[in-house]
């Protein structure tokens, strides 16, 4: 799913560090046991080869066109890297380039190209690069969900550079994911020193206030945001405040307050697709469903928005939901058939809404917690559990949810109903065996 | 309804079906490869993302963004060049592809190149191996979503930079299935290839017959038919044989046109001799002499269909072998119901007479056509 999960705010270093995508496509990790089956079911999402017949017909239109800044910009840095392909300086500056360009539009191509593009740099790292090159491999591994082969490029690009914050940044982020919150706050607290350029603030606060509202301290996460709100002149860095300062207050129950932020990071007419994601996800769980497909229509190319947009069409009896509800169909068999299972998440919620098996849902929850542990991931197998009528396996939710005493009520609701279900369940074979 | 309030309703119907149209989404870079190989042949389809093709070798010809038809078959030699640099199959050595066809489609993430290809092997019988490097130089997260048939056994893989090399057995294709797999092509090419069986069936016409001071007589005894459709088939066979082993070891290579042109006279040679008696009693010298000439026309065949470098001797026996269980058949079903038939007018008359004189005219068109490359008749 292209979800930017921009898990910090800021354009603090290095042109930003709203880069984590911590739901974003992994396409490594390949599992060939469940491959040979899937492959075969492509062809249901292929057309019929043709010849077309007019030499005019527009077969495909590029994403970045000649011309425009982009183009200009790419050209002259892909001419550089290859002017020199030994060395490693042209070389990070277009990687850089193109994981920008994956972030913004939330495609995975570009991943591709800055990873194939350093991999020779990969090898040979110099001295001085190592700390970059190494943050940069890091943040490709945690693309493809290779999260510990992240977390050791990170840590190795640390102690080359102790001063590197978008090491020290990342690696926060994906303790942040993986619930582990006492080691996310040592690089959050690590990152205060760093820098002390405009934005470093919001850095620290954003890493340091995350990790408080997933470890049970709302209100403590809520002061921590609020004090870098105040603070924060950067159009980004509100954003990124305002949108997780709605979700807290969300978790809160205070919806009047995530309303307004939510609309105050609107108002700052940015396209972000972590901001849509969770601003839709609000106005669903509220039954809002005009406004979501106002918010979402263009998006459709976003599988995690079209997912969102499909929910509201759906529950709208839209005419365009069948077809909606088709196309992510596809998207999703197209993902399997590369073995991605960064789609899992969302391929849940899908079975679980609107695939119609919620045995399948409950599957793939499973699959995602084990990599991801952030309350929609445990929302989502928590909801799957109980409505595959397997309350049982939603433990590793409720694990989750006892240590970190997370405090949202809609979860914590749907923890005791999966708990009551495990202590229902017993009887249930009992009174079947009672029936003559 | 006012007409205004229609006008909005009719942009909001629009709006929703122009929605509708199939978005491309953003997707990582994966390539569709579909290969067949049966044996030595090999087809198969590519299907390579346009967006894909553009980054590496450059489509958009005129620098507008978009992707037209006509950009993309103006480079339709270069894709295929640089495709089929980037895949290599392998089965006792390289096999040898080439694009036949080039079409496109559309997948979930947009419109791709579509390269059906075909080629052979040198081993119809070892495992094949397949090294894919499509688009990894540039691409890291490239896959190529492979679907292998490999006689008749489907295999799925995912190729990646780590895993671009496959390699798969074959299924335990025994020498013997091989040999019954060549018999019943064999006895296939007998039956389809029509000029063999009308020169067969024109040399059995006479056998149970004799030609005795300008007149046709039935002959005595089934067995003396038989002996001389024996010697006949025997002498056919032989000759064949020998001239399919040596042009299908490349011994002898003959032009098809001459071979195809010289099998026609064959017919018409051995239908006028029932009409104009020349050759008697050693007809199984004019079966053995044009027997040569069938075998080359043989031998086309099997070129066609492809030897096995590992089983070639057994491959040809079982060609062979098929090609006379093919004219017993023909033989079989022919012999009783003419030496019943010997002796009456519709014999002599319809099917001595007649069937010679049609098959005469008919190998004439064929040998007018054949050597002079003409279009007599249709198909």
């Amino acid at each position: 799913m292209n979800l930017h999960h921009n898990l910090f705010p800021g354009q603090a270093i290095k042109g930003g560090l709203n880069l984590l995508s911590l739901h974003a496509p992994r396409a490594g990790l390949l599992r060939a046991t469940c491959l040979a089956a899937l492959v075969f079911l492509l062809p249901s999402a292929l057309a019929a080869p043709r010849v077309p017949t007019d030499p005019a017909e527009v077969l495909e239109r590029l994403p970045i066109r000649p011309g425009d800044t982009k183009a200009r910009e790419v050209s002259a840095l892909r001419a550089a890297a290859s002017a020199n392909p030994e060395d490693a300086v042209p070389a990070l500056k277009l990687a850089d380039y193109w994981y920008d360009l994956a972030m913004a539009r939330g495609d995975p191509r570009y991943i591709g190209y800055a990873e194939a593009l350093m991999t020779p740099h990969f090898v040979h790292a110099e001295r001085g690069r190592m700390a970059a090159v190494l943050t940069l491999r890091g943040q490709l591994r945690q693309y493809r969900h290779d999260f510990d082969g992240a977390l050791a490029d990170f840590s190795a690009a640390i102690k080359a550079d102790p001063g590197f914050a978008l090491a020290r940044a990342w690696r926060g982020a994906i303790h942040i994911v993986q619930a582990r919150y006492a080691e996310a706050s040592a690089d959050c607290e690590a990152l205060k020193p760093l820098g002390g350029k405009q934005g470093t603030d919001t850095l620290s606060a954003g890493c340091t206030g995350l990790a408080q509202a997933y470890g049970g301290q709302l209100a403590a996460a809520q002061a921590t945001m609020e004090r870098a709100l105040v603070r924060a002149t950067d159009p980004a860095n509100r954003l990124w405040l305002h949108g997780h300062l709605a979700e807290v207050m969300q978790w809160r129950g205070d919806l009047k307050a995530a309303e307004k932020h939510y609309l105050a990071a609107l108002s700052l007419n940015i396209e972000d697709s972590f901001l849509l994601t969770s601003r839709s996800e609000f106005l669903l769980d509220q039954g809002r469903h005009d406004e979501v497909v106002k918010l979402l229509s263009g998006w459709e190319s976003s599988d995690t928005l079209l997912l969102r947009l499909t929910f509201a069409e759906t529950a709208l009896k839209l005419p365009i939901a069948a077809a909606h509800r088709r196309t992510m169909r596809d998207r999703f068999a197209a993902a399997r058939a590369r073995g991605d299972t960064t789609h899992q998440a969302d391929e849940a919620r899908f079975e679980l809404q609107l695939g119609g098996s919620p045995a399948r849902a409950l599957e793939l929850a499973l699959g995602n917690f084990k990599d991801q542990r952030e309350p929609r991931d445990a929302r989502v197998l928590l909801e799957a559990a109980i409505a595959a009528g397997d309350a049982a396996a939603a433990q590793p939710a409720r694990d989750w949810l006892r240590a970190t005493g997370f405090e949202d009520p809609l979860i914590r609701r749907l923890g005791a109903a999966s708990l009551a279900q495990t202590k229902a369940k017993p009887a249930a074979p009992a009174a079947q065996g009672a029936k003559p | 309804m006012s007409a205004r309030r229609f006008l909005v309703a009719v942009l909001a119907l629009a709006a929703t079906l122009l929605t509708a149209l199939p978005v491309s989404a953003h997707k990582a870079s994966d390539s569709y490869l579909s290969v067949n190989v049966k044996g030595l042949a090999v087809t198969g389809q590519w299907d390579i993302a346009l967006r894909d093709l553009d980054f590496a070798i450059g489509l958009d010809a005129d620098g507008s963004g978009e992707i037209t038809w006509g950009e993309v078959s103006a480079r339709h030699d270069a894709i295929a060049i640089w495709a089929l640099g980037r895949l290599t199959l392998a089965r006792g050595g390289a096999c040898e592809i080439k694009v036949t066809e080039h079409l496109v489609d559309t997948h979930t993430d947009g419109a791709y190149a579509v390269l059906r290809f075909a080629g052979t092997c040198p081993s119809a019988t070892q495992s094949l191996s397949i090294n894919y490097r499509l688009l990894f130089d540039i691409d890291a997260l490239h896959r190529g979503l492979l679907k292998l048939d490999l006689d008749g056994v489907t295999h799925a893989a995912v190729l990646a930079p780590t895993t671009g090399t496959l390699a798969v057995k074959a299924g335990e294709t025994s020498h013997l299935a091989q040999f019954v797999q060549y018999l019943v092509e064999g006895v296939w090419h007998i039956w389809i290839g029509f000029d063999h069986i009308l020169f067969l069936l024109a040399l059995l016409l006479p056998a149970v017959l004799l030609h005795e001071a300008k007149r046709w007589h039935g002959v005595a005894t089934f067995r003396k038919a038989g002996a001389e459709v024996l010697w006949v088939v025997t002498a056919f066979t032989v000759a064949h044989s020998i001239t399919l082993t040596l042009a299908a070891l490349q011994i002898v290579t003959l032009p098809s046109r001459w071979v195809e042109s010289a099998i026609a006279a064959s017919v018409v040679l051995a239908a006028a001799n029932n009409l104009f008696p020349l050759v008697q009693g050693r007809r199984w010298l004019v079966a053995f002499s044009f027997g040569l000439i069938h075998g080359f026309g043989f031998a086309s065949v099997l070129a066609d269909l492809g030897l096995p470098k590992d089983a070639l001797v057994l491959s040809l026996l079982g060609f062979n072998l098929g090609v006379e269980l093919g004219q017993l058949a023909i033989v079989a079903a022919f012999l009783p119901v003419a030496f019943v038939l010997r002796d009456t007018p519709f014999y002599r008359k319809i099917i001595f007479l007649g069937g010679s004189i049609v098959t005469l005219l008919l190998a004439l068109v064929w040998f007018i056509e054949r050597a002079f490359d003409l279009k007599l008749l249709s198909g």
